[in-house]
């Protein structure tokens, strides 16, 4: 089911209704069913792929906090195992497949073997990585098992995130969930707030700014350098609009069932330094890469290259975990080498960024939305071809004639701009509740009638359901 | 308080961008506003009346040649390729009684609209979206619905497997003994089935012959959407007293018979006499132009439209003029 559907928006209130109408030792049933149908509203069948992670994982953490030693490391090893195999098989077998067939053609061997004709099944990249977080933290000793299946089948199904994030931790979605929550206006007020922002985000700004990126991008060899320019910019705000939208819409579903789930996006484009960029944006994921990935590699606690060759692997594998598809690897691949640049030039230069609105930072700023936006090109092209035809465009095409008019998506990125510059450091309920009632609701006058007299009238899902 | 500041937002919008959001979706609905107090008869028209030969001396629409029977009264047409009866009625609901009521109204009654192939059409996620501003709820709230996609939204796949489904399911009746129970069997039958085909000699006539029966080869009945919408305009009609004509689009029947043979024909006529035994009453009259145009003025040659050269457009509106003169005949006068 889609956020932004009459779908959810009928679905959200009832499921919000019964929650609390029922006891709380019932309340996992109607969380766990509304997870399911919000899940089967895409594609059925595939919510026995959730089940399989579900049962494996569940039965996996019991086990590995009864045994120890060797034993204990066997059952987490399984269960990632049967977790990345689940994903590699839906996710990068046929890549594997065009992978494996390329190379033998350089040895001027020729083979066929059999892809795969299913679909993604959509969020299995989340949900594998939040149910890994589980064991991992349960091998760890963090993190006690849960003996009921209940809880944690809806830890894994949650249905505001269990799509695209946030990957939580079951320390926190997992207790929120046990715990039993009252109906205070409160949480009404902050939960209404937020959906109300995140469909602005999605529908108004990043749906308006979309048939422009796709026109460019479609056929970019047809336009000139600054409309080329002007997509690669557009695109960065739409990613960001329709992730972070949808984010505020799950983290405001979730708090009107008094559930607090983790704050994913923090004005990234604000970042004065990539290092900066990767914990304003996706913060779930960056967590858990930092948590599962980067610290048992060594984290900083190791000589420079190592240091390096541990950001690389981990921008490299963040890459491939966005898609199949080596645009994805060199877009990770990018981000990771700016960040060793940019360690390069700090320690030639000892030049440390400071706090406040200098013209030095609101450079630097501009400089990583440069950059980021620069490297956003390997994320939305679909193929190296892609790419090359945009930088062709951007470097030579001055002469192109095709017009395209972005004046209303430039609109929305000022609009954008304006959200970013004023959630600085906070979150939309949060600053809106410190505004005198008068503003307050003038604010949600003009949000309220961009939402319905402005959005996007084309279909776009949300860019990360591929994920 | 939510209330009143959406009362006010749905009269801001209203007031500033409604019309052109209208406009950009449905600009039918603003003609028919726009044109209804100078309008006697409506003509409401899919591509068959709009569609021309380039050769043709003569290029008026059907239209434009029965409004010159009645130079007296003004015919207003309002067309929109691959529309239908679940279009139309909601086009007639957006005339205003209140200003003006019209004294006729003229609808296409395109035999092929009825059939799974356009019912499942993909044209059809795009015919929806464009009614969606007309519903009877507040603007704003449309314009909401509008970007929620809150409409027939099906995917391509969602309505090809919808049209697959009928073609197999759904059961031919003949009065006689016919081996194929199905469009899909009679399809099959021809070594073809889908709308591909694997390069032969005879592919083009076989993809034709084919095309004819995913076209035709239906039995009318009350539970077809397309009857059912059409009983709503009638219904319409009949309420306000307005005089309704449909007008029954001729069909290539010469090439249904030759090409697939006289059981196609048969089912062809069977819906053509069911459409004018249902509608042929009351203030409706149902102008039967369906065997009325030769194979060769079908300007579509190697697909099966309601496309005439200026010919069959001349003989489809002087057909129609006819059945108006009933209504008209001071007004009419005989203008070839």
């Amino acid at each position: 089911m889609l956020f932004n559907s009459l779908h959810f928006l009928l679905f959200l209130p009832i499921v919000v209704g019964l929650y609390y109408l029922l006891p709380q030792k019932f309340r996992w049933i109607l969380i766990f069913i509304a997870s399911c149908y919000f899940y089967m509203v895409f594609v059925p069948k595939y919510i026995l792929i959730l089940f399989l992670i579900i049962v494996i994982d569940y039965f996996a953490a019991l086990t590995i906090e009864k045994v120890n030693g060797r034993l204990k490391l066997f059952y987490l090893i399984a269960s990632l195992t049967a977790n990345i195999g689940l994903l590699a098989f839906f996710k990068y077998f046929n890549f594997l497949n065009e992978n494996i067939t390329t190379l033998f053609s350089l040895f001027g061997k020729d083979i066929h073997p059999i892809n795969l004709s299913v679909i993604l099944p959509i969020g299995l990249s989340f949900h594998t990585f939040q149910s890994m977080s589980y064991t991992i933290e349960v091998f760890k000793g963090r993190q006690k098992a849960e003996r009921h299946l209940g809880y944690f089948a809806n830890y894994v199904l949650f249905f505001p995130q269990m799509v695209a994030g946030p990957i939580e931790r079951y320390e926190t979605l997992g207790t929120g969930l046990k715990t039993e929550h009252k109906p205070i206006y409160q949480n009404f007020a902050d939960g209404f707030r937020l959906i109300l922002f995140g469909l602005f985000i999605k529908m108004a700004v990043a749906d308006n700014i979309a048939p422009y990126v796709n026109q460019i991008y479609a056929e970019p060899l047809k336009y000139n350098s600054l409309r080329i320019l002007s997509g690669m910019f557009l695109f960065s705000f739409q990613i960001y609009a329709d992730f972070f939208g949808y984010s505020t819409i799950a983290l405001g579903s979730a708090r009107l069932l008094g559930i607090n789930i983790m704050d994913n996006f923090k004005t990234p484009y604000l970042s004065k330094s990539v290092s900066e960029f990767w914990s304003r944006w996706h913060i779930s994921l960056s967590t858990w890469f930092r948590d599962y990935l980067y610290i048992p590699l060594g984290g900083n606690r190791v000589k420079l290259p190592r240091w390096s060759l541990n950001i690389l692997i981990v921008f490299l594998i963040s890459g491939l975990w966005h898609g199949a598809s080596w645009t994805f690897v060199a877009w990770g691949a990018l981000h990771g080498l700016m960040l060793l640049l940019e360690r390069f030039f700090s320690k030639l230069f000892n030049f440390g960024i400071k706090e406040g609105w200098t013209l030095i930072n609101v450079l630097l700023v501009l400089k990583t939305f440069i950059i980021t936006s620069f490297i956003w090109v390997f994320f939305r092209a679909e193929s190296f071809e892609k790419v090359k035809e945009i930088f062709t465009a951007l470097l030579t095409n001055n002469q192109a004639v095709e017009k395209i008019n972005v004046v209303i998506p430039l609109v929305f990125v000022a609009v954008m701009i304006f959200f970013d510059i004023l959630l600085y450091n906070s979150r939309f309920d949060k600053k809106l509740a410190t505004f005198k009632t008068p503003y307050r609701w003038a604010f949600y006058t003009v949000i309220l009638f961009c939402l319905m007299a402005l959005s996007g009238t084309q279909k776009f899902t949300f860019i990360y359901f591929q994920f | 308080m939510l209330i009143l500041i959406l009362i006010g937002l749905n009269f801001i919008y209203d007031a500033t961008l409604y019309k052109k959001d209208l406009y950009e979706k449905c600009e039918q609905v603003v003609e028919i506003r726009k044109k209804q107090d100078s309008t006697d008869i409506f003509y409401f028209a899919e591509s068959s009346n709009f569609n021309t030969r380039e050769s043709d001396s003569i290029q008026y629409m059907i239209s434009e040649m029965t409004g010159m029977f009645f130079p007296s009264l003004k015919l207003t047409s309002i067309n929109k390729p691959a529309t239908h009866a679940g279009i139309y009625k909601v086009w007639l609901k957006n005339i205003s009684l209140k200003r003006k009521k019209p004294k006729a109204i003229v609808v296409t009654l395109n035999m092929r609209s009825f059939d799974a192939a356009w019912i499942h059409s993909n044209l059809e996620t795009q015919l929806q979206e464009s009614m969606v501003l007309t519903q009877p709820y507040p603007n704003l709230v449309n314009r909401f619905l509008l970007s929620l996609q809150a409409f027939d939204n099906k995917t391509e796949e969602q309505r090809t497997k919808e049209m697959l489904d009928d073609w197999e399911t759904v059961k031919l009746v003949f009065p006689f003994d016919f081996k194929y129970k199905t469009v899909r069997d009679w399809d099959v039958s021809y070594g073809q089935y889908g709308w591909d085909m694997p390069d032969s000699p005879e592919k083009n006539k076989i993809l034709l012959t084919c095309h004819y029966i995913k076209a035709y080869a239906f039995n009318l009945n009350e539970n077809n959407p397309r009857v059912k919408d059409f009983d709503e305009i009638a219904e319409w009609c009949n309420k306000n007293n307005i005089n309704l004509y449909l007008n029954l689009l001729a069909e290539n029947i010469e090439y249904a018979d030759s090409l697939v043979g006289k059981e196609l024909v048969f089912l062809m006529r069977q819906n053509r006499d069911y459409l004018i035994k249902r509608y042929n009453k009351n203030n409706c009259v149902v102008v039967d132009n369906l065997e009325l145009i030769n194979g060769s003025e079908f300007t579509d040659q190697t697909w099966t439209t309601e496309h005439y050269g200026y010919k069959g457009r001349m003989i489809i509106a002087k057909n129609l003029a006819n059945s108006l003169k009933n209504q008209f005949s001071k007004e009419y006068i005989k203008a070839y």
